[in-house]
């Protein structure tokens, strides 16, 4: 290394220009000349080579708008990155988000209006998927959230064994312990009875199923109340006293795939999880699926799940142009249909679903028909800038100590309420 | 030597001082302002005193997290120099073998944490994975390596050891090429047994290495992040949470920088005073007899 | 120790060897297999074909070259702006007497106590309003000083002796002639440990881009990597285990080649 000032110099040079010409090297060949919007979406797996695929189309199809869709992780993951990346102005021009984060980004001035863009109102959009019905007073609130993929929490069986011991799927929480209590076998091979990921989502559709809901009319922070005390406990039986139900190990995704590999090794014999794995668990499962709704305890209720496009204020006009161009696309007919029907989500407008009808779809494919007639006992989010928060930090940490350890469900949930309304 | 120029010195220590200064000091003090507010980088700041440092220690955050790390670090600093003396020792010998033995160990301190991790996450799989289906094949008990909260911290303290027994391992070799050979032999003479001859002459003579794998360990493991994130996000049941995958949550999942910075400023003062601690202990100790 | 007692020592290091070596075999053979023969028998040694499906796969779902291409450059240009700034520093350190030095090698040093964690956030926010996060600057500039490296030149000039110095100097040699042109050559096997340490360290980093990237523009392989870990439908472990072996293999390849020096780095910190 002789010469090394000169060398070392020569060679800092060259990198940083190489580096710099990295930078600039953003656009492929056949995006030029485009307006470009840049998508980052949260989806791994099968469901990521679906949404590319459309995306490919969307950009095969016209020469005036190109996407670049980039893989952020998973939604928790993608949505630090993303508000972080709005802070850092890096951000997108558009993305998915789950809608207990909407109203705080909502009220944090980032989010775009979509009502300022033409045909936002020809969608035809299915109310309770849409930003109309998914919040208490939704309709209220200008509009910024349009459905992406949107789904239901669905119960899976595994039909040939339903129909071996003759039983059909439970609609009431009594019958799915029984049901569970049949079904699971100690000795091996074991299987359980029931699996549900412990996750917020399914726990906020027991609280709604006992009959209270986690935000009151008046914007209290109840928790549930007592029925979300009664949730977390239905949870603890299963798992500490029945020994029917295996909680899934891992945190927040994990535990979700851990649920579905569990269901597909006949580890489980039902389980809970999103309608949104309905086609990957029908084709990779060694026997017949079977897809219910959930069972009622004082009644039905599920909650909305999933996550809606957003458009961020800040991007530059032609971004978000290129972006509305793509949501429009999206929105047609064909996209909806082929979205829904090869991943499991639900089609986000009635004339999707109308036409679905006719054409005898859901005659052949009854289990995507579950998580659409649940829509009927959907319960809407509060427009709550909190409800994120206690979603991530208050609820979620407390239900994996509760049924993993067995603490008491009364005290947990007023410790959680009491950290609830605590504004620090 | 004297300076050519009296001002040369401050030009040669300038882009360090000045890189340092913006990239270490300054991050150090803005910590320490930010954590008296409430920020989410979206709004405005909002000022809260002391606030996050009182929700911090009443909710058990912070004790939790020193706990968990404390634990871990135990673990950690013991097992990789426990098991790199004696590998040390072991291998302290000429020769291609224990040179490929070396070489196997050390390789595991160059790859990526990533690497690591998502290696053993496989290997460590609770259904397909190759420890547990052996486990298993040996008639033992099917262990939940990572989902068992009792145990997924300590599952990844030993992918840590194993990842960084190597590096304790060549520093001790290092440091027994020093201890003289010729005092090993005389106490051979002297009819001392190996237990004997390692604790009289080798162990003391080690003193300096020791201290610094010591200290350098306690702050390598105090700072493990990747591993936390890849295998366990920090659960099940928070049971894997280290201080430094806690404060990258409170920045990236709950958005609350004024409470991470406050974090941040537990953390380094209590890294400092242990490694202050380490230091004065290895310092301290009695000289050894000759 | 009698012949017996070592060759039994000699086994139970073999095995130890193979505790290091054998999780990165089975790595590799399972890059080779495929989902459906993995779901069948996990235990399964060897791959029933060499099938390079996964490593299609890895290359499909991300830019490959371009995240090799990323790492590399961000990885020498720490490396090497970490000589550009040690070097006068470690001169300084150890050859010129000054007022302070003492405490500015005590300031150097003490940064080994204040890890890229506790920087973060402040250093993310700073660079967020000039607007250079997601940029090669943000990954490499924060990295500039290597306290590392300014220990172990400051320690190789301590032992050189003074007379080489104050001759240049008497031959008219300029400082900065003296520390970028005399010394270098002089230090060439401290400078290349470091360098190949210092590179391998920061290939591998994953924190740092971790926080500092937003898209694929900058982003590092072992960020593109650790992604692999999909959530939600199974993991694909065939797939993530080609993406590990394609993590592993530079910091493998470079240990291969260029061990001594990357033990003499460590060893002599």
């Amino acid at each position: 290394m002789s010469n090394a000032r000169s060398w070392t110099r020569r060679r800092w040079l060259t990198a940083s220009v190489a580096a710099g010409a990295s930078l600039g090297c953003g656009s492929s060949a056949t995006g030029r000349g485009r307006s470009r919007a840049s998508l980052w979406f949260t989806y791994g797996g099968r469901n990521r080579e679906i949404l590319e695929k459309l995306v490919a189309r969307f950009n095969a199809s016209q020469a005036e708008h190109h996407i670049d869709a980039v893989y952020q992780g998973d939604y928790y993951e993608g949505l630090a990155k993303l508000r972080t990346a709005i802070f850092a102005k890096a951000a997108p021009t558009f993305s998915h988000v789950v809608g207990e984060v909407i109203p705080y980004l909502a009220r944090a001035g980032v989010l775009q209006r979509l009502d300022a863009y033409p045909g936002h109102a020809d969608f035809d959009i299915v109310p309770e998927l849409g930003q109309e019905k998914s919040w208490i007073g939704g309709a209220d609130q200008p509009l910024v959230a349009l459905p992406f993929n949107r789904s239901t929490p669905i119960a899976y069986f595994n039909g040939d064994l339903l129909a071996r011991e003759g039983v059909s799927p439970p609609s009431t929480w009594d019958e799915l312990r029984t049901l569970a209590k049949k079904l699971t076998r100690t000795a091996a091979p074991i299987r359980f009875g029931f699996g549900c990921p412990i996750s917020w989502w399914f726990w906020v559709a027991l609280v709604g199923q006992a009959g209270g809901q986690v935000v009151e009319a008046d914007g209290r922070l109840s928790l549930g109340g007592p029925a979300g005390v009664e949730a977390l406990r239905f949870w603890q039986t299963l798992v500490r006293e029945d020994g029917t139900m295996r909680p899934p190990p891992g945190r927040d995704y994990n535990a979700w795939e851990q649920t579905n590999q569990d269901f597909l090794a006949g580890r489980t014999a039902m389980i809970w999880t999103s309608t949104a794995f309905l086609k990957y668990l029908e084709e990779n499962a060694p026997f017949r699926v079977l897809a219910a709704p959930l069972p009622a305890q004082r009644r039905r209720a599920v909650p909305t799940g999933g996550t809606h496009w957003v458009i961020l204020k800040n991007a530059p006009e032609a971004e978000k142009s290129s972006a509305w161009a793509f949501l429009r696309f999206m929105h047609e007919d064909e996209q909806a249909i082929f979205w829904a029907t090869s991943t499991g989500y639900m089609p986000v407008t009635r004339r999707a679903i109308r036409r679905l009808e006719r054409e005898g779809y859901y005659a052949k494919h009854p289990n995507d028909r579950v998580a659409v007639d649940q829509l009927s006992v959907a319960q809407p989010w509060p427009w709550s800038t909190e409800l994120f928060r206690i979603d991530r930090e208050i609820v979620q940490p407390r239900l994996e100590a509760a049924v993993l350890s067995g603490k008491n469900a009364a005290a947990l949930m007023d410790e959680a309420r009491l950290e609830a309304t605590r504004r620090e | 030597m004297r300076p050519r120029h009296p001002r040369d010195p401050f030009w040669m220590m300038l882009p360090t001082g000045a890189l340092l200064a913006v990239f270490f000091f300054y991050p150090l003090v803005f910590a320490a302002y930010t954590s008296l507010f409430r920020w989410d980088l979206l709004t405005e700041p909002e000022f809260v005193g002391l606030s996050n440092y009182r929700v911090l220690l009443a909710s058990g955050e912070l004790g939790h997290a020193f706990l968990t790390t404390l634990s871990f670090s135990l673990v950690v600093v013991l097992g990789s120099m426990s098991l790199g003396l004696g590998l040390a020792l072991a291998l302290n010998r000429p020769g291609k073998f224990p040179a490929f033995v070396r070489g196997a160990i050390f390789s595991a301190y160059v790859v990526s944490w990533v690497s690591v991790a998502l290696l053993w996450l496989w290997v460590l799989d609770p259904s397909a994975g190759v420890a547990t289906n052996a486990v298993r094949a040996l008639g033992g008990p099917s262990i939940d390596w990572l989902g068992d909260p009792d145990i997924a911290l300590y599952t990844l303290a030993l992918v840590t050891i194993w990842k960084i027994a190597g590096y304790s391992m060549v520093l001790f070799t290092a440091g027994l090429q020093d201890v003289p050979r010729s005092l090993i032999e005389a106490a051979a003479l002297d009819g001392a047994s190996s237990l004997q001859r390692f604790r009289n002459v080798t162990w003391p003579l080690l003193r300096p290495t020791t201290a610094f794998v010591a200290t350098t360990s306690l702050i390598l493991s105090f700072q493990v992040f990747d591993v936390v994130r890849v295998m366990t996000q920090g659960g099940p049941v928070r049971s894997t949470t280290v201080f430094v995958y806690a404060i990258y949550e409170q920045v990236f999942m709950n958005l609350r920088v004024g409470r991470a910075s406050a974090e941040v400023v537990v953390f380094f003062v209590l890294l400092l005073g242990l490694t202050l601690l380490q230091l004065a202990t290895w310092r301290g100790k009695p000289k050894a007899r000759a | 120790m009698n012949q017996g007692r070592r060759w039994g020592l000699d086994l139970v290091l073999l095995a130890t060897a193979l505790c290091w070596i054998l999780p990165y075999v089975w790595m590799t053979l399972t890059s080779f297999k495929t989902l459906p023969e993995i779901v069948r028998d996990p235990s399964a040694p060897l791959p029933e074909n060499l099938d390079f499906s996964a490593y299609r796969a890895v290359a499909l779902t991300m830019p490959l070259a371009r995240y090799f291409f990323n790492t590399t450059i961000m990885a020498l240009c720490i490396a090497l702006l970490q000589i550009v700034v040690a070097l006068p520093a470690g001169f300084a350190l150890a050859k010129l007497d000054f007022r302070g030095r003492a405490l500015a090698f005590g300031l150097v040093v003490a940064t080994l106590l204040i890890p890229a964690q506790v920087r973060f956030v402040p250093v993310f926010s700073t660079l967020a309003e000039l607007g250079l996060i997601n940029t090669m600057t943000a990954l490499v500039l924060p990295f500039g000083v290597s306290a590392f490296g300014t220990f172990l030149i400051r320690q190789a000039l301590q032992s050189l002796p003074d007379s080489i110095i104050e001759a240049a100097r008497m031959d008219g040699a300029k400082e900065w002639y003296i520390v970028y042109r005399l010394l270098p050559p002089i230090l060439k096997p401290t400078l290349v440990s470091f360098f190949l340490f210092s590179f391998v360290y920061h290939w591998n980093d994953y924190f740092w881009p971790l926080v500092m990237t937003t898209d694929d523009q900058v982003r590092t392989l072992p960020l593109g990597i650790a992604l692999l870990r999909e959530q939600g439908t199974g993991v694909r472990w065939h797939i993530v285990m080609a993406g590990n072996v394609l993590l592993s293999l530079p910091a493998l390849a470079v240990f291969a080649v260029a061990q001594k020096h990357l033990i003499r780095a460590v060893a002599r910190g």
